[in-house]
């Protein structure tokens, strides 16, 4: 166990906000979850007495009878928000004190550094890298993220759980953003912060990163492995595949959807459905793509002359 | 990374003390009074009780068949009329000559004044006299050229500068003085070369030279303990512990062999 | 989780937030307040040095100033001061009353004009007003009208109120007059006043200079100055901004240097010698700050090195723009690629800029990296290393060649254009158009044959160039010839083993590998003949090795028995390896080759290839061309040992005495059968390449091997990633236990084993330096990939030496015109020292004051200093260079009888020939020249003819017994020279620089200290040099320099004169007789009585 190691890359200073993210994300669940979890209760407790639902209209836990109904912005929101603006600014004040800016060497063009890491927010997308082609993981991805973000609203017909915290009437929601985030955000960010050594090779916390290391990793494509040779072969297979994957996945995240989901379902119009389905089926592949490459050393599946999967 | 951490914590203990100890005080420590510039200055001389002075005598012996002193061929100018003999082995009777003695260790950092009286170096006969000679470092040497010739005097010291002066017959004397310790340095006369003798530069005034009969005297000692060095510029270096008490006169001989 | 009660009041509502608000807003302002201090402190460390600098500087200076108080009241009381006193007095008294009658003068004028002064200037305004607009007036009319105003304006009177009271009436020229006069009075006075306060400023000055001369350190005032100095500085960023001036700090020619460095090393540049014991705290070791006041160790650097030119990091490295702390400033921090050189390795900022310079500085002893240059070459790391400069005669032959090449080519195209220009001359039209082509043509072959001598030029560049190659280690065609089949193997094992000091390193060979090689050398050696040589007289023999210099480079006895020059090979096993009479031959002359070697055929020339062409088998110097097709041959041995122009007899003897230095029998090696197996032969030839043998030996068939090691030029730039650490890579980062585990490899390391981290250029170096092959350390490697470099068995100051060098070797980041890059005398300079160091001049020549020769330490010149070869510290001011080129050429100075020494008779040691070529010859005589800033070439100044007259006097004083100058200086008889310790008079014409004679017999201690020429013959009397003994009555009324006449006599002596005054001076007539100690004595003429 190399200790040393370990704490120069917790100790970097380029890996500040990901260190203190990591806890922070584990207490704002929690907070998030206790809160829904106190919500759902008052929301069946309201459900079942409907006199309590007339008076009261306050979707926070906890309540009594003759609390004020609604309670000003001003000041009552503002002077949280002030102080945590406060608290906000010393910490940053410190932060700035007592750290300077991570500068390095003069670049140099003809001896880049090893591992090159990008900003540690970026990170995520560099570990893509390994498991997409530059044009997949660069430019495609980053722009589904942005584009899926944005279509959310349009998509999300559900009116309940706007502005207090709950779980039962967002489930799906509220799931599949903790999936995109931390699965697929923040464990990728980690990833690439704390798992990548030189030559972004795969080191555990506390191995070595040692720049002489050498292993043995064939990666090979899935045409490969079936034997199949010609490009148009190639391609089609993929093809097939991937479609594949989004008309079984499809169907299975249809079922399930209906089942669980039926309210939202009914909302929902054709377009919609469809446009929720494809991001979703996307996000899902993602995770699928790595594992593939990670345990069973799967380069890539669809292979095109233009762009690779 | 380590840098930076150990800036951060620094300035925050930094910061801390700012709190703690606002507009603390100036430094008490003084800083150093000797500027290297300029030489430690010379203790005065600790004064030596005459009362209580000692003294050391002895005779240097000299073992086995006491070489015949080489002829020395003067041929070569005129000028020189001396006795032809080589004195670098002076033995007669079993005594040898020309041998320095003196106080080498036990002194310690006593300081002695030069002495004001020059010391006479004399060029007679193509011959240096006298042939081993003992000064206090700084005291003058006059040196003299009583022949027809002219000499010049060469010494090759180790620890003090060369020089080498012609002196033409009938010149003003040269006054010379050594600043550093140097024991045996020898000194010659490039135009006859058989004209060689030896200065002994030492700081303490305690020294003295064997006489043909091999004997010498050192008086005024401070009670101690003494380091006594013989040393022959061919025979090589003897030394002799003695230790001396107040107003004791000891015997300390020597015996050099060929 | 436990359920809380709820709240009777809606938190929200009710809930007091003063106390968060309070907590926080008390930590803000403690972080707002934080972040002020570390603004202006914890960013900017320097302050608390700048503040501990005052503190320690004024108290050092009080210290200071109150011991130079003492010194100057000394200087004071010396008479000359109180005498300048007095003068400065009475100067000034005398002047004192008249000055003060002038400055009141002067102070009544200056009222008085100040009176007239205010009412002219008013008028005058006035006047000038008018008449512009007179001159710019256009109508006539109204020009007359005005010019009347002007004139009654000027008669117009005015009064003015004098400072005695009086009033008086001036019209306006009357005014301007007045106004005028006094001022050329006030001038005339104040002139006046000047020249009487000048004498006595001067006198002042005179005083002032005096005091300043005369003592060792500053003076009292010049100490109070400094300190106004401190008290008056207020903590500030001290930088050197080379650039300062330059509108664009990109320039290309702008150094673009910003050094700090003095922010907290404020001493570096003080006046005053500033120790770290000086500087720190009273009975405290110094701190911190202690080792940043001192100030510059060598200030005589900097005087070169202009500070506010150079800064700081160009030559010391480090961060030089950083403040924010020490580490950051000095560049210790991973991301600064250029850390502060560490304390073992300062001069390494030598070698950035001065890497064509064998001795950096004009007066360097002892300099770490002068000895890693040495190393460099001496060790041979050239032959696998390619580094600028060194061993460069291969490149610059085939430079040469190209350039011949072109050269024919450009005869060709010129040959042909005028063939065509004279073809359209003759169907010109007109005949001034070809007159015109003629003459062009014409040109064209005057080009011509002037390329053709510069080829010829070229050719005999080459014929140098050949003659300049040197290899550092022998030449590996001729052991057949010259050694013990036996030994062999026993050496490759490890030569170190053989002879400690040896510079074979130890390649790490194993049985397999050694024996491959060994029979590879041994069957593709030369087998010819040498002549068999009859034993001679070994005691002779040594008597000669020893007397004749051959100790100045070459070494015997082991340990602390070793003595001699380290340059060369210890000799004290030597006779187990060599044959007898290889050794004669080497000895006689070592230049000999057995065969010629054609560089263009690429094979040794032998007796067939002479006998084909029908030519006698002869080849050296003079008859150099291959018999085959006429080029330049190889046909000396290329090594640096010289001729010793001994008789071959002596030859004989010398060789006898080694062949007995030996530690066991030759024969007592056991017997290697395997160097006859011809199946290992390309086997060995593979190792023998691989391990690049041939970079160092000359090896048949390998003549044109290529240098197998990196080059080194700019190794120090390398980035570190660069240099492979291996597999210690992490342990040189973490400063890990020290891998080298082989305690004499240990021992190698300058800094001792590491502590701390070492993963840096300094650190790669010294580890790789110490134990090559310390990067293979657990690595699995097969024998042909593990590191090549051997192991050259330095020692720890070596290894300190060659870091120093290679830290150095850096790209220059300084733009040319900060580059050392000198076109005068100085690089003359240059060159010349590359070649003195190549063949060992120092060895036995002292060429810097203070340096110490291989000679001089050596038990038989104690006590006879005047038998050591010259010193040379003044020979390009001594000797005329047509003659130096002649002696170096052949120092024996005699075709026929060479086995002498041309100059010195008397010496035992030798002056070798070293068959320098051309090129070196000529550069030596201009590096000698140069050395002395001697014009070149020289042109000797016209002797004088004396008169009998002064010939007579000249003699008189010549002979005269108190400057008995035959006494020591050779006259060629015999007898008489026995007891010479100085050279022939009869050589100084067309050798010796009069000038230089003069200044010589004035002072020769000055010009070569230690000489048995004494000084003080001449002492200056009322404006001219005269001989300090007793002149000769001729001298009587004789009003010239007597150095000059006695200077010019020597001049024209000849070789009748000086047998007469030898004769008359009475001298060696008598000796005759004892001719059996004479005959001693001659061989230690001088060495005291015998």
């Amino acid at each position: 166990m190399d200790w040393k190691q370990l704490w120069e890359i917790l100790s970097a200073a380029d890996n500040v906000p990901i260190i203190a993210m990591i806890p922070l994300l584990a207490f704002y669940m929690y907070l998030a979850w206790k809160q829904a979890h106190a919500n759902d209760v008052l929301i069946e407790q309201l459900a079942g007495d409907a006199a309590l639902a007339k008076t009261h209209h306050r979707k926070a836990w906890p309540f009594k009878p003759g609390w004020a109904k609604e309670v000003h912005v001003w000041p009552f929101l503002l002077r949280v928000e002030f102080l945590a603006a406060i608290i906000v600014t010393i910490i940053l004040m410190i932060w700035s004190i007592t750290l300077n800016a991570p500068l390095e060497e003069p670049a140099n063009p003809n001896l880049t550094m090893n591992p090159a890491k990008a900003p540690w927010y970026f990170l995520g997308l560099q570990e893509m890298l390994v498991y997409f082609d530059p044009w997949i993981a660069g430019v495609v991805m980053p722009t589904l993220i942005i584009v899926g973000l944005m279509v959310i609203p349009y998509i999300d017909t559900n009116p309940l759980g706007a502005g207090y915290y709950t779980w039962k009437q967002r489930k799906f929601a509220i799931g599949t953003f903790l999936f995109g985030f931390i699965i697929l955000w923040v464990s990728m960010i980690f990833i690439g912060t704390f798992i990548r050594g030189p030559g972004w090779q795969w080191f555990w916390p506390g191995q070595t990163w040692d720049h002489n290391r050498l292993i043995y990793e064939v990666n090979k494509d899935l045409p490969d492995i079936f034997g199949i040779t010609s490009n148009w072969g190639k391609g089609i297979f993929g093809a097939a595949v991937v479609g594949g994957f989004f008309a079984f996945g499809g169907l299975l995240v249809h079922a399930f959807f209906r089942r669980h989901n039926a309210k939202d379902y009914k909302r929902m119009s054709l377009l919609q459905y469809s446009i929720m389905m494809t991001f979703f089926l996307t996000m899902i592949a993602l995770p699928i793509k790595i594992l593939l490459r990670l345990l069973f050393h799967i380069k890539y599946v669809w292979i095109t002359p233009w762009f690779n999967v | 990374m380590k840098t930076k951490n150990s800036i951060a914590l620094w300035s925050l203990t930094a910061s801390l003390g700012l709190f703690l100890l606002a507009g603390c005080g100036k430094k008490e420590e003084q800083p150093a009074a000797t500027p290297v510039a300029s030489a430690p200055a010379a203790a005065p001389a600790t004064p030596i009780d005459p009362a209580t002075a000692a003294s050391i005598s002895g005779t240097v012996k000299f073992e086995g068949e006491a070489p015949k002193a080489a002829k020395i061929d003067m041929s070569q100018d005129p000028a020189c009329k001396g006795t032809n003999i080589a004195e670098n082995v002076m033995a007669s009777g079993g005594h040898l000559g020309n041998v320095f003695v003196y106080v080498k260790e036990g002194l310690g950092s006593r300081t002695f004044d030069v002495p004001k009286d020059a010391i006479t170096l004399d060029q007679s006969g193509c011959k240096y006299h006298p042939h081993v000679l003992g000064v206090v470092a700084n005291q003058t040497i006059k040196i003299v050229n009583s022949d027809q010739t002219t000499h010049n005097i060469h010494p090759t010291p180790k620890d003090n500068r060369e020089w080498n002066e012609s002196q033409p017959p009938s010149a003003a004397p040269l006054e010379k003085t050594f600043a550093r310790e140097e024991i045996m340095l020898p000194v010659k006369c490039n135009q006859h070369p058989w004209m060689r003798m030896f200065v002994n530069v030492t700081k303490s005034p305690f020294f003295a030279v064997t006489g043909t009969d091999g004997k010498f005297e050192i008086k005024g000692l401070p009670p101690g303990d003494y380091t006594i060095a013989f040393i022959h510029e061919k025979l090589g270096e003897q030394d002799v512990k003695v230790t001396l008490v107040a107003k004791d006169t000891k015997t300390v001989d020597a015996t050099f062999k060929p | 989780m436990p359920e809380k009660p709820i709240p009777e009041n809606d938190p929200v509502v009710s809930k007091s937030l003063a106390p968060h608000y309070l907590i926080s807003m008390v930590i803000l302002m403690a972080t707002f307040f934080w972040a002020m201090w570390d603004e202006d402190f914890g960013q900017r460390p320097w302050k608390a040095f700048q503040h501990e600098w005052k503190d320690r500087y004024s108290t050092f200076l009080k210290n200071a100033r109150s011991q130079s108080g003492d010194a100057q009241k000394e200087v004071e009381s010396s008479p000359d001061y109180q005498k300048l006193k007095q003068d400065y007095e009475a100067a000034s008294q005398n002047a004192t009353p008249r000055i003060k009658e002038i400055n009141e003068k002067l102070h009544d004028l200056s009222a008085q004009i100040l009176a007239v002064q205010t009412v002219f200037t008013d008028r005058r305004a006035y006047v000038n007003a008018l008449t512009y607009s007179i001159e710019t007036e256009t109508s006539a009319s109204s020009k007359q009208s005005k010019l009347k105003d002007l004139a009654s304006y000027k008669q117009e009177k005015t009064s003015v109120t004098m400072p005695d009271g009086k009033k008086q009436d001036f019209d306006f020229d009357h005014l301007e007059e007045t106004y005028n006069d006094l001022k050329n009075e006030r001038t005339q006075l104040s002139a006046e006043l000047g020249d009487l306060i000048k004498p006595v400023n001067e006198k002042k000055q005179l005083m002032d200079s005096y005091l300043s001369d005369h003592m060792v350190n500053l003076t009292p005032s010049q100490l109070t100055n400094l300190q106004n100095g401190v008290d008056a500085w207020t903590p500030k960023i001290r930088q050197i901004n080379v650039n300062e001036h330059t509108a664009d700090l990109v320039r290309e020619d702008s150094a673009n240097i910003v050094d700090r460095c003095e922010s907290c090393h404020m001493g570096i540049r003080e006046p005053v010698k500033l120790t770290a014991a000086s500087m720190s705290a009273k009975g405290k070791k110094p701190d911190e700050y202690a080792r940043a006041f001192t100030s510059h160790p060598e200030p005589d650097l900097l005087k070169i090195h202009d500070p506010d030119k150079f800064g700081c990091a160009p030559c010391h490295q480090g961060n030089g723009r950083a403040t924010t702390s020490v580490a950051k400033a000095h560049g210790n921090y991973e991301h600064w690629l250029w850390p502060l050189f560490s304390p073992g390795n300062y001069e390494s900022g030598c070698q950035i800029c001065h890497s064509a310079d064998m001795v950096v500085v004009s007066n360097d002893i002892g300099w770490t990296l002068t000895e890693g240059k040495d190393l460099f070459r001496q060790r041979g790391c050239m032959g696998c290393h390619r580094y600028e400069g060194y061993d460069k005669e291969p490149e610059d032959l085939l430079s040469i060649a190209q350039q011949i090449k072109q050269l024919d080519q450009e005869k060709r195209d010129n040959f042909k254009q005028a063939g065509d220009l004279m073809k359209q001359a003759d169907k010109a039209e007109n005949n001034d158009e070809a007159n015109r082509l003629n003459d062009r043509a014409v040109a064209l072959k005057v080009t011509n044959s002037k390329l053709d001598l510069r080829i010829v030029q070229l050719d005999r560049s080459t014929k140098s160039l050949l003659q300049d190659t040197k290899k550092v280690g022998p030449n590996l065609k001729d052991i057949r010839l010259k050694l013990n089949k036996n030994w062999i193997p026993v050496w490759l094992k490890k030569p170190s083993d053989f002879r400690a000091t040896t510079k074979m390193p130890n390649f790490r060979l194993n049985d397999d590998q050694i024996k491959a090689i060994s029979a590879f050398l041994w069957q593709s050696a030369l087998l010819d003949p040498l002549p068999k040589r009859n034993p001679g007289n070994a005691a002779h023999g040594k008597e000669l090795f020893e007397s004749r210099g051959c100790l100045a480079c070459h070494s015997i006895g082991e340990g602390d028995q070793l003595q001699g020059g380290t340059f060369a090979a210890n000799l004290t096993r030597v006779g187990e390896k060599d044959n007898y009479d290889y050794l004669v031959r080497w000895v006689h002359n070592a230049r000999e080759r057995t065969r010629p070697y054609c560089p263009l055929e690429k094979k040794d020339i032998g007796p067939e290839d002479y006998k084909k062409k029908g030519l006698p088998y002869v080849f050296d110097l003079d008859h150099s061309k291959c018999p085959n097709d006429g080029h330049e041959l190889q046909v000396q041995n290329m090594t640096v040992m010289p001729s010793l122009r001994l008789s071959s007899e002596d030859a004989q003897d010398v060789a006898s005495y080694l062949v007995t230095l030996k530690k066991q029998q030759p024969s007592s090696y056991p017997d290697a059968p395997f160097m006859d197996d011809p199946n290992l032969k390309a086997e060995g030839k593979k190792w023998v390449r691989h391990f690049g043998c041939a970079g160092c030996h000359e090896i048949s068939g390998l003549e044109d091997e290529g240098r197998i090691g990196t080059e080194l030029t700019t190794e120090g730039s390398k980035p570190i990633e660069r240099l492979d650490f291996a597999l210690l890579t992490e342990v040189a980062a973490r400063g890990g236990s020290e891998p080298i585990t082989d305690p004499d490899d240990r021992s190698r390391l300058p800094e001792g084993p590491a502590q701390k981290p070492w993963y840096d250029q300094k650190g790669f170096f010294e580890h790789k330096l110490a134990e090559p092959n310390i990067w293979d350390k657990g690595k699995e490697k097969i024998e042909t990939e593990k590191l090549r470099m051997p192991n050259l068995h330095l020692s720890r100051e070596q290894v300190r030496a060659l870091t120093t060098f290679l830290l150095g070797s850096q790209e220059n980041p300084l733009p040319p015109n900060y580059q050392y890059r000198p076109l005068d005398y100085r690089r003359d300079v240059q060159e010349g020292w590359w070649i003195v160091k190549k063949y060992n001049c120092m060895g036995c020549h002292q060429l810097i004051p203070g340096q110490k020769t291989s000679l001089m330490a050596m038990a038989r010149y104690q006590d006879a200093q005047e038998q050591l070869p010259p010193k040379l510290l003044t020979e390009g001011s001594r000797v005329d260079p047509e003659w130096l080129l002649r002696f170096l050429k052949n120092p024996a100075l005699n075709d026929k009888d060479n086995n002498r020494n041309g100059v010195r008779s008397y010496l035992q040691v030798r002056m070798p020939t070293f068959s320098f070529s051309e090129n070196e010859l000529g550069k030596l005589v201009r590096f000698f020249q140069a050395l002395s800033r001697q014009p070149f070439p020289y042109i000797p100044e016209e002797v004088p003819v004396l008169t009998t007259k002064e010939t007579e006097m000249a003699r008189s004083l010549f002979s005269s017994t108190a400057a008995p100058c035959l006494k020591c200086h050779a006259t060629g008889d015999p007898a008489h020279d026995r007891f010479a310790t100085a050279p022939n008079f009869l050589q100084a014409r067309g050798r010796l620089k009069p000038d230089w004679m003069e200044r010589w017999i004035i002072d020769p201690q000055a010009i070569a200290p230690g000489t048995s020429m004494p000084s003080g013959l001449f002492k200056r009397q009322n404006g001219h040099w005269v001989f300090s003994g007793p002149t000769p009555a001729s001298f009587q009324g004789y009003d010239k320099d007597q150095t000059k006449l006695l200077v010019d006599y020597i001049l024209q002596l000849t070789p009748e004169e000086q047998r007469r005054v030898s004769a008359a001076m009475g001298r060696s007539s008598a000796s005759t007789g004892s001719s059996p100690t004479g005959a001693k004595s001659s061989g230690n003429a001088g060495r005291g009585a015998p």
